[in-house]
Order: C-alpha cells, then structure tokens, then sequence
C-alpha cells in the first residue's frame, strides 16, 4: 500500500531535483522516471557519439541508453548527489557506449593479427630507424636507443615491458592491449604509470636530462 | 619492429611527464561529472581538479569519453 502512494507521489512529479530522481530511481522504480531519464539519455548520446558511428545511430544509441540505465539503477546508492543525476547518468551512458565502440571496432580483428611479426623480437633487439642518415646522428640515435632500452630491460618487470612494448612500441590500441593482457583500463594504465616512473627515476638516477636527449633526436 | 625516433620520443616524453602521484582511469571515471559540470558553468575544473586534468591529458580513452560527455551536455543543456 505504501508503494502504491510512493508511486502516485512520483508520477506528478517532475524530476527537477536530485532527491526526486532519487527517490524515483530507487527500488520500487518509478516507471515514468525510467522513461524520462531514458529519453534524456537518448537525447544526450545522439551528439555524443555520432561521429563514432557511422550506421544506426538511433538503434545503438537506444540499446546503449537501456544498458546504462540499467547500470544507473544498479549504481543508484553510489550517487552522493555531487552534481545533477542527469550529469552522472551521461556519463555512465556515453562511457557504456564507447566502450561497446571499442570492442566492435577491435572485433573484427583478430588478436593474432595484431601481434608482431616475430614475436622472438622483444624490446631488446629493436634497432633504430631513421631518415636522418648522417653517421653522426645514427650515433646519438643508436646511443639513446640502447640507453632506453637498457633502463626497459634492467628496471621494468616483464608486465611492464610487455605493456610498454605494445602501447607504446607496437602502437596497439588500448582496448586490444587490455584484452592480450586479460586486464583492465585502470589496471593497465597503472601498469604502464609505474613503467614511466621507473624509467624517469633510473634517468635522474644516472644523470641523464631527458630534455637534452629529446633534442639529439 | 624498428624503434624510430618518434617512437623514442614518445617513449622519453611520457616517462618525463610521469608523476608520482597520477590517478587512475578508476579515479578519474569517479570525478568527470564533477568536472563536466564545473566546465560547463565556467568554471576552471583545471584548477580545482588538477590531478583529474592530468590524467585527461595523458590517457586517450578518458579524453575521448570525456569529449564526447561534454558534446552530449551541451546539447541537453541548448534542448537538442
């Protein structure tokens, strides 16, 4: 009986503060909410991803839009009211979407073909490609290069020279490095900040100016 | 695989723009609408938020969501 007044309370209203929503979004949901933020949802997503899909945007969008709902609803008592519920629930939308852009666009391609060549050749035995061809600069190049890559090989862990050598190095997407290394963006984006840690302190450590290293390339 | 200049570049700029204590993409995801929305009214979330700034300059897939929020507020904000 209680829910049934709660429900006819919502249904007048207008959802212009975060309580209503709140209150609306919480269990026992009020439908006419659902729809509403839905609908913003959808509203928001179109300008927001559009030139990342180049088919059925109304059709991506609106599933994308059920999904984060979905995820809004779950998440509800994690909202702590710091901006306005609509802010919040785009931004769980629009993240929700480019993720699913970002496993689509990798999906078509298979990991194996984004792997190197040989896959024998680590990080160690990569060698300097250059156009500037004066003896002198190959050099500096061919000194630098062995410089970093002793520091990658002495001072990181395998992890790190693997994600390294396929973020950085190879040039591999993000999603498809996440995936090759059964992780997470968060995780792999740590990984990769306690990697350039290393290395910046094993310069100072040694003496080197980075600066003046990326003015001899 | 060769190591080209650009690549080295690269890989010399980001471990000289490391900084101890840079925040996760975790971290950043928690405080966006926060910054969205200071961004939108004028404000300088820059400023208020530093770290978070820091870390949009130096991961893509958080710029690019980030990006593509704001387009989405925007629009909401004009009644697109």
């Amino acid at each position: 009986m209680l829910n049934w007044f709660k429900r006819r309370r919502k249904k007048n209203s207008s959802y212009e503060t975060n309580e209503e929503w709140i209150e609306a979004l919480k269990p026992p949901v009020d439908e006419q909410a659902v729809k509403k933020l839905r609908a913003q949802l959808i509203r928001g997503l179109k300008p927001a991803l559009h030139k990342y899909v180049d088919r059925e945007l109304d059709q991506f969008v609106e599933d994308v839009a059920q999904d984060a709902l979905l995820k809004v609803l779950d998440n509800i008592d994690s909202f702590r009211g710091e901006s306005k519920l609509l802010t919040w629930a785009m931004k769980i939308a629009v993240r929700e979407g480019l993720t699913e852009l970002r496993l689509k666009r990798y999906d078509d391609i298979s990991i194996e073909d984004l792997k190197p060549d040989d896959e024998s050749r680590e990080v160690f035995s990569l060698s300097v490609a250059s156009d500037d061809t004066s003896p002198e600069r190959s050099l500096h190049e061919s000194q630098l290069v062995d410089k970093v890559l002793q520091i990658i090989n002495e001072e990181l862990t395998q992890k790190q020279k693997t994600a390294i050598n396929a973020l950085m190095i190879q040039g591999l997407p993000m999603p498809v490095v996440v995936k090759q290394l059964d992780t997470n963006r968060n995780a792999l984006y740590k990984l990769v900040h306690d990697a350039r840690v290393k290395i910046k302190n094993k310069l100072e450590v040694e003496g080197i100016d980075p600066d003046e290293m990326l003015n001899k390339l | 695989m060769e190591l080209t200049p650009k690549i080295l570049k690269n890989l010399i700029k980001s471990a000289q723009m490391a900084t101890a204590h840079e925040i996760g993409c975790d971290e950043c995801f928690d405080e966006l609408h926060k910054f969205a929305e200071m961004e939108l009214a004028g404000k300088s979330p820059a400023e208020a938020k530093p770290l978070v700034q820091d870390h949009l300059n130096k991961c893509g897939s958080c710029r690019e969501e980030y990006e593509a929020l704001l387009e989405g507020l925007r629009a909401l904000q004009n009644g697109h």
